[in-house]
């Protein structure tokens, strides 16, 4: 699985990086910048998930890696 | 505009929000996405707040809270994109997780202080103990103020939240005036002290800011104003009504009482089921379709934020207090570019109140006899007093 924030949506909530910080960590400005490698190795998936599902501005982009991640 | 078959109209004073809130939200929600609730336009429906809130162009927030009738730049919320893009880029460093993380082992000794001594009480009030000190204590703590003007700052904050409620009711008492103009008199004292000078606290920081960064007086005393405005009597109220939620549901208390682990999921579940802010408006500035309707422009649209929250597509038992739910998108801190600027700040807040009360306090009943009841109709609302019994057991 790949993850990906849409800067256009993110307002700095802040919700992914205190729910996965192992796939996400704030800036400066308090965004969410997404951390982990890409695929999003097996054991983070359920955090960004969560994330995700979280973000009040759906502003996180999960999609199926192609090569089967 | 209502179409054939709606029930009667009814009105904003109308919600029973001051005895039962839950039925209020569950009044509205029955009434469908968007709804003529007089005086406003209101959204009950997570996907049509996205709709309005992600375009300021045509829902304007400075419009909505030009009503106020603020002298000073109300920053940032009464403004719209491109000067609220300026001065958001400029403070959010200031809000930062990073910036408010800092504060927090100070945060949490000021909190132990004002709870240690309520046990050999017995009984406490919660809003007036707790609830409505410890965020003037935190605003102080952020900004560098002496915690000696903390009963000062309640008194100015009192009496401006007066002058200027959201719901439109402006009371315009003389005692009220007199206060606001000691606290802008106050704050701008204390801003041409500040200028320039070095200091660890954010006023300091906010008036060294130079070259294209660099705000105003009115801008810095404006900002000021709006942290006194939102800031404190909002973290009260999320917080009284928290707690009346965790003194009715004994077995979820317990949850954080054995898993103090939980308190961030529980802070977010109290947030979602009570936003202190509940109401947020916008006004068109022009002609537009929402929701399958035709809104003129100048119509007021109030996201029903309590209402967005209880989607049932989204939260299975919306009503239910939940702190293992999987997913909480809760609009609380508000959707789109006006997100609560001090979000961070106040859920740190909630979490040190929720996890240093149950350490120090983990049983608790509503006194008995005693029913909470809400300030309402305004604009924000929170609980007038939560008067608790504190039975013994021990404190971890």
């Amino acid at each position: 699985m790949r993850v990906a924030i849409d800067r256009d949506l993110c307002v700095g909530h802040g919700l992914c990086y205190m729910l996965a910080p192992d796939v996400f960590h704030d800036d400066d400005e308090g965004y969410g910048q997404v951390t982990a490698d890409s695929p999003v190795a097996p054991d983070r998936v359920e955090g960004a998930r969560r994330a995700a599902g979280s973000c009040p501005e759906r502003a996180i982009i999960l999609s199926a890696d192609p090569t089967g991640g | 505009m209502s179409p054939a078959g709606e029930a009667q109209p009814f009105t904003f004073e109308d919600l029973p929000v001051r005895d039962d809130r839950d039925a209020a939200w569950r009044l509205i929600r029955a009434r469908g996405p968007i709804v003529q609730l007089e005086p406003d336009v209101a959204l009950t429906d997570h996907a049509l707040v996205e709709a309005a809130f992600r375009n300021p162009a045509v829902f304007s927030s400075r419009k909505a809270f030009d009503s106020l009738g603020s002298p000073l730049p109300l920053v940032p919320i009464a403004f719209d994109p491109p000067e609220h893009a300026r001065y958001r880029h400029i403070l959010q460093p200031f809000f930062s997780p990073r910036s408010i993380r800092p504060l927090e082992p100070e945060l949490r000794r000021q909190l132990a202080e004002l709870i240690a001594p309520l046990p050999a009480r017995g009984e406490c009030d919660f809003v007036a103990d707790v609830a409505s000190v410890f965020p003037v204590q935190a605003f102080l703590t952020f900004f560098g103020l002496p915690m000696e003007m903390r009963d000062q700052f309640v008194a100015w904050k009192d009496a401006i939240l007066a002058l200027s409620d959201p719901s439109g009711v402006i009371s315009g008492e003389e005692a009220d005036l007199r206060h606001a103009g000691e606290l802008f008199t106050y704050l701008s004292e204390l801003v041409a002290a500040r200028r320039g000078v070095p200091g660890p606290d954010v006023l300091s920081e906010l008036l060294c800011l130079d070259g294209d960064d660099a705000l105003t007086d009115a801008e810095v005393i404006g900002l000021c104003f709006l942290f006194v405005l939102a800031g404190l009597d909002t973290v009260t109220d999320a917080l009284g009504f928290g707690m009346e939620r965790l003194a009715r549901h004994p077995d979820r208390r317990q949850e954080i009482v054995d898993d103090p682990a939980l308190v961030p999921a529980a802070v977010e579940e109290l947030l979602r089921l009570d936003p202190p802010a509940p109401f947020v408006p916008r006004i068109t500035t022009a002609e537009t379709e929402l929701g399958g309707r035709t809104l003129p422009a100048g119509t007021r649209v109030t996201a029903y934020i309590a209402a967005v929250n209880r989607d049932e597509a989204r939260y299975p038992d919306p009503y239910g207090v939940d702190f293992h739910r999987g997913d909480n998108p809760h609009a609380s801190f508000g959707v789109g570019v006006h997100r609560c600027l001090g979000s961070h700040l106040a859920r740190l807040e909630m979490r040190l109140v929720y996890e240093e009360w149950h350490r120090l306090i983990p049983h608790y009943d509503i006194a008995p006899g005693f029913s909470p009841t809400v300030k309402f109709p305004r604009g924000t609302v929170g609980l007038e007093a939560l008067p608790l019994v504190l039975t013994p057991g021990a404190p971890r």
